[in-house]
């Protein structure tokens, strides 16, 4: 399905491109962090300890004025008193409210946006796709119909419609257990990574009609295309023509798509768990939520999540690039961040 | 085919899609799990006093005759009565979109002033500092989830420097309005008319508030539009009839502007019209981080309890703004481009 | 006749990525007032850079690197006499000499351009007349305040465009610019002239399109109209219409022509005087009659020789066997750039031949051996001298060494 030429022309536009090596880098920087989470972090990131609350990063040990009240002879004495909170090389980024480890549950993040991006866009591709070629293929009063769907579909912000989708139907959510920890490799881990199931399907149900959309298009360009209708005439079935001829030509583009689809759905998970509608219970966006109200004295608990989302979306904005750039196929840009 | 007939045609589209978005949102209650009932009943209701509430609300009728009534209901401007707040649904939801469409305007003002000059400028300027400055922030506006942004400016901005509010929206852009000009609004009219001090006092006001949101929610977009206008810009400058342009005798600022950036911003507008989505959502979580009282905050807590007429109201009217939205842009579109016929 | 433009030495380069690009390598030439110039070559002769470079619209990477373009302009010559002493010679001025921005101001009034493709030399989104009324207003306004730059923008801006952009036009156009541009329209032999000028390029046809190019170009009353392959996208019969108008507008106005094109006929049809150019270099000048009857470089002879019938507009250059050479920096040297290809070439033609005048005639002149000796007076070069690549000599020039450099000049507008 990808041909010579394409490889081509991914390689050379790889390495005239700084940019696309960067989002190269990027994407394999978060993937790696993503399966190896549990051989690189530090700590149990849901292990609480609140003797080591609120760490500051390395770097940015700070003085804290404390307040406390003792009782002395019978007598209430508030204390005042300056307080050197020290970073730790144990916590390089730092501790949060309740002493948990934000490097570590960075890394763990990594893996929920991760699954849900991959698997969101995998069922949005497949319902996408199924649809969309069904519509452009068979015409007529199925098009109609399916197009009118994705109208209705595309009437609602995605966002929105997400946010009433999980709100209504609840946060179910699937524990896996972690394969690091059954062999022993990482044993003070937790158990099993906990993939948010609604906001996967949720996620795939809002971004879908893009799918749908680009595989319908390129099903009617190529409908009407010699060699479909010379297939035709030797009589090969609509699945076989389909599955032959139309979908291989389908693949740059919804490649392309599904690139920006991935970044795109990445900022949807980490604002629907920072809204508190997801399952998970390590995610970025639920991090930031958390470090929110801690921003006056612990600014780095929500920073860190930050920058770990703009760090993966801008390596996968800039493959996506690097694939357009390459490829060329003429996408409309779908609708992307939140 | 003229602009009115084209606005008709969309129009009649347009309400096409509003009832299919009424229809789902209709629905919604039906495939969500929990009874409405248990939200509204004490919880140590009997079951005479459920089924009565139940009957009261018409919950117990064919889900064929509560669709109509719904409708019925809809086409009168009904849009249910929200027992938790003892209000018209209607009127709670009517009350907070003026603050989410300030916020909304506000946040494309600041894309549309801030992104077309810098793609511009990244354009004529190739391969100089202000180019990759421009290509750089774009790469990172888009690629920022807009909470995050909020909360860091909050922390810059606010917490840091105390430059400006964390949150709340104290005044309306109608009420300083309404010093100049004597309106009525959301109740009686509290100021004597043509006030300009009180005027400028309450602008001021709402400035300082909607500030830190209207940047929080118009930088993806400033960074998409830039992005947008600065590779369409390449490619309108790369064209003959730029060449053609000069060759006449134009100035460069009128070769820039009067022709290529018109034509630029063709394209521009297309991808703006499939974003739109993006705005409305970024809005909602806006919102909530800047606990704006809009449409997004009562969506998401009327969820959280449950208030089903409330819910089906602002989706409605989200719905229906987009629709609205998305004709205004197919309109804009027909006028700057001429070998569209409004088709 | 006077003198109206001497262009003297010109070179006009390319920075490329794949080295230096020399698309005007030294072109003179004299355009006298009134008559009709022809330029011809084949695409990557350099015709078009030539062209450009008289209005300054070389574009990057492209740069004019040396020479001197002289204007015949008495106003112009007192007014920069001050500022700019040594760009004035009499009654002519050196544009090279002068800042961009009188260069500009020279674009419209003094050369009007009109461009090959008249499908896309329009903005596809304003209207036919907006945009002659635009030229004539961009004139208007700089006659009426000649030093303000400022005034030729005024109610156009970027600030003008976001708040009432979305309406075209208003703001910047004048209502007599209006009426001149329909005006123009009907000179250009457009029916129904105030009909058509409200409509959008799209709704032209080609040669309908090309007439309105034409009266943009004459709006600004330009000294020279610069016409750049004016009918090569057009039909055939629709070519003949352009021609006889441009003949038609020149004997009305008395203007100066300066006719590009890779057509032969085009050229035996409507010019006095006619320049050969190849690789960059004008290689043959002089009178129609003089070049097309008694050519003197063996390259018009070629060309020439293709065709039968002088008169037959629709024949196009015939290439003559081998490739235009690269014009890359690194791969030229000093020979004649057509020896490769050069039935007659000699030893004598690896330096490279100065211009000289032909024999016989005082305004006829070549830039070939040929002019000072026979064929044979110097040891012909053999056959594979330049296809054998142990020679070390130049292997340029042949066949697909020319892409780097040929791509290059076609898309900086080699051959408009
Ligand atoms: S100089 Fe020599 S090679 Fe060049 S054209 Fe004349 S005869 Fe031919």
């Amino acid at each position: 399905m990808v041909s010579d030429r394409t490889k081509r022309n991914l390689k050379a536009e790889l390495r005239e491109s700084a940019l696309a090596k960067l989002g190269v880098a990027l994407v394999v920087l978060v993937l790696f962090a993503a399966v190896f989470a549990p051989l690189l972090a530090p700590h149990d990131p849901t292990a609480t300890d609140p003797k080591n609350a609120s760490l500051p990063p390395l770097g940015f040990s700070t003085t804290e004025n404390r307040t406390t009240s003792q009782m002395v002879d019978g007598e209430i004495q508030v204390v005042e008193e300056e307080v050197q909170v020290n970073a730790t090389a144990s916590h390089p980024l730092g501790t949060d409210s309740v002493g948990r480890d934000v490097l570590s549950r960075v890394l763990f993040g990594a893996r929920t946006s991760l699954l849900v991006g991959i698997l969101g866009t995998a069922l949005a591709v497949a319902l996408g796709v199924v649809v969309g070629l069904t519509a452009g293929y068979y015409r007529g009063r199925v098009d109609d119909g399916l197009m009118r769907v994705a109208d209705v579909m595309l009437a609602f912000p995605s966002l929105v419609l997400a946010i009433a989708l999980i709100g209504l139907w609840g946060r179910q959510s699937i524990a896996i257990p972690d394969p690091f920890v059954r062999l022993g490799l990482a044993p003070e881990m937790p158990e099993s990574a906990v993939i948010p199931g609604t906001v996967v399907v949720v996620v795939a149900l809002v971004n879908w009609v893009w799918f749908a959309r680009v595989a319908r298009g390129e099903a009617l360009s190529i409908r009407s295309a010699e060699y479909v209708t010379a297939a035709r005439s030797i009589g090969a079935s609509d699945r076989t023509i389909i599955r032959e001829h139309v979908l291989p030509n389908s693949v740059t583009p919804i490649l392309v798509l599904a690139t920006i689809q991935i970044a795109a759905i990445i900022l949807l998970e980490s604002a629907l768990s920072f809204l508190g509608f997801s399952g998970a219970n390590l995610s970025w966006g639920l991090d930031i939520a958390q470090g929110r109200d801690y921003l006056a004295s612990s600014w780095w608990i929500a920073t860190m999540p930050g920058i770990a989302i703009v760090l993966s979306v801008v390596g996968i904005n800039l493959i996506g690039d690097w694939l357009r750039d390459a490829l060329d196929p003429g996408v409309d840009q779908g609708e992307g961040g939140v | 085919m003229s602009l009115g007939r084209f606005l008709l045609r969309r129009g009649v589209q347009g309400i096409l899609v509003v009832w299919g978005v009424v229809t789902v949102v209709f629905l919604l209650r039906f495939i969500s799990p929990g009874d409405p009932v248990n939200f509204i009943a004490p919880l140590d209701a009997s079951p005479e006093l459920r089924r009565r509430i139940a009957e009261e609300l018409g919950l117990n009728r064919p889900m064929y005759v509560q669709y109509a009534e719904y409708l019925a209901g809809l086409l009168r401007g009904d849009m249910g009565f929200s027992f938790l707040r003892g209000q018209e649904a209607s009127a709670v939801v009517f009350a907070r979109l003026p603050a989410t469409i300030e916020l909304a305007v506000a946040a494309s003002v600041v894309a549309v002033v801030i992104a077309i000059p810098l793609g511009v400028i990244s354009a004529t300027r190739r391969h100089q500092p202000a180019d990759y400055g421009a290509t750089l922030f774009s790469l990172v506006g888009i690629s920022t989830p807009n909470f995050w942004l909020g909360i860091m400016l909050i922390l810059v901005a606010a917490v840091q420097f105390n430059l400006f509010p964390t949150s709340q929206r104290p005044v309306g852009f109608l009420e300083a309005v309404g010093h100049l000009v004597a309106i009525e609004f959301a109740g009686p009219s509290v100021a004597a008319p043509l006030d300009v001090r009180a005027f400028a006092d309450t602008l001021g006001t709402w400035l300082w508030h909607i500030t830190l949101p209207a940047l929080t929610l118009g930088t993806y977009f400033t960074a998409l539009i830039t992005r947008l206008t600065r590779s369409g810009m390449l490619d309108e400058l790369g064209k003959p009839y730029v060449d053609a342009a000069r060759a006449k005798g134009l100035p460069e600022t009128l070769v820039r502007y009067r022709h290529a950036l018109r034509n630029t911003l063709i394209p521009v507008i297309t991808v703006l019209g499939l974003q739109l989505g993006t705005l409305i959502g970024g809005a909602v979580i806006t919102e909530a981080v800047f606990a704006w009282p809009g449409l997004g905050t009562l969506l998401i807590s009327s969820i959280n309890v449950r208030d089903w007429p409330l819910i089906q109201a602002s989706l409605i009217v989200i719905g229906v703004s987009f629709v609205l939205l998305n004709i205004a842009v197919d309109a804009l579109y027909a006028s700057l481009d001429p070998r569209v016929d409004y088709e | 006749m006077t003198d109206l433009l001497r262009v003297r030495d010109l070179q006009t380069r390319f920075f490329t990525q794949e080295g230096q690009v020399n698309a005007v390598e030294g072109v003179s030439l004299d355009v006298r007032e009134g008559e009709v110039f022809g330029v011809v070559g084949e695409s990557g002769s350099g015709k078009s850079v030539t062209a450009l470079s008289l209005i300054d619209l070389v574009e990057n990477p492209g740069r004019v690197t040396g020479g001197e373009i002289w204007l015949r302009d008495a106003d112009l010559a007192a007014e920069t006499r001050e500022d700019h002493p040594d760009a004035v010679d009499g009654t002519f001025v050196d544009l090279l000499g002068l800042p961009d921005r009188v260069r500009r101001g020279l674009r419209g009034p003094t050369f009007g351009t009109v461009f090959q493709d008249p499908a896309s030399s329009l903005n596809p989104s304003l209207t036919v007349g907006e945009q002659i009324a635009e030229a004539v207003e961009v004139q208007r306004r700089a006659d009426a305040n000649p030093r303000s730059v400022r005034s030729r923008t005024q109610g156009y801006g970027l600030a003008k465009f976001l708040v009432g952009g979305a309406v075209p036009g208003r703001g910047y156009l004048s209502e007599e610019s209006e009426t001149r541009a329909v005006e123009l329209l009907e000179q250009v032999g457009i029916p129904d002239p105030a009909e058509r000028a409200t409509e959008y390029p799209h709704e032209y046809s080609g040669g309908m399109l090309q007439r309105a190019l034409i009266a943009q170009a004459l709006a600004g009353e330009p000294d020279l109209l610069i016409a750049d392959e004016p009918t090569t996208a057009l039909d055939v019969t629709i070519q003949a219409q352009i021609l006889d108008l441009l003949a038609d507008l020149q004997a009305e106005t008395g203007m100066t022509i300066l006719l590009i094109t890779h057509n032969l006929g085009v050229i035996a049809r409507m010019c006095d005087r006619v320049a050969v150019m190849y690789a960059g270099e004008v290689v043959e000048r002089g009178t129609l009659s003089d070049v097309f009857e008694r050519p003197v470089h063996p390259y018009t002879q070629g060309l020439l020789g293709s065709i039968p019938d002088l008169d037959s507009a629709g024949e196009r250059l015939q290439p003559i066997a081998g490739n235009v050479p690269s014009l890359l920096d690194a791969e030229m040297d000093d020979r004649c750039y057509f020896a490769d290809r050069c039935p007659k070439a000699m030893e004598a033609c690896l330096e490279d031949p100065d211009e000289r005048a032909a024999a016989g005639s005082a305004d006829h002149a070549a830039r070939c051996v040929l002019t000072a000796m026979d064929y044979g007076d110097s040891p012909p070069l053999p056959d594979d001298h330049f296809g054998n690549g142990s020679d070390g000599d130049s292997p340029e020039g042949r066949g697909t060494d020319g892409n780097g450099g040929r791509g290059t000049d076609d898309r900086t507008g080699g051959d408009r």
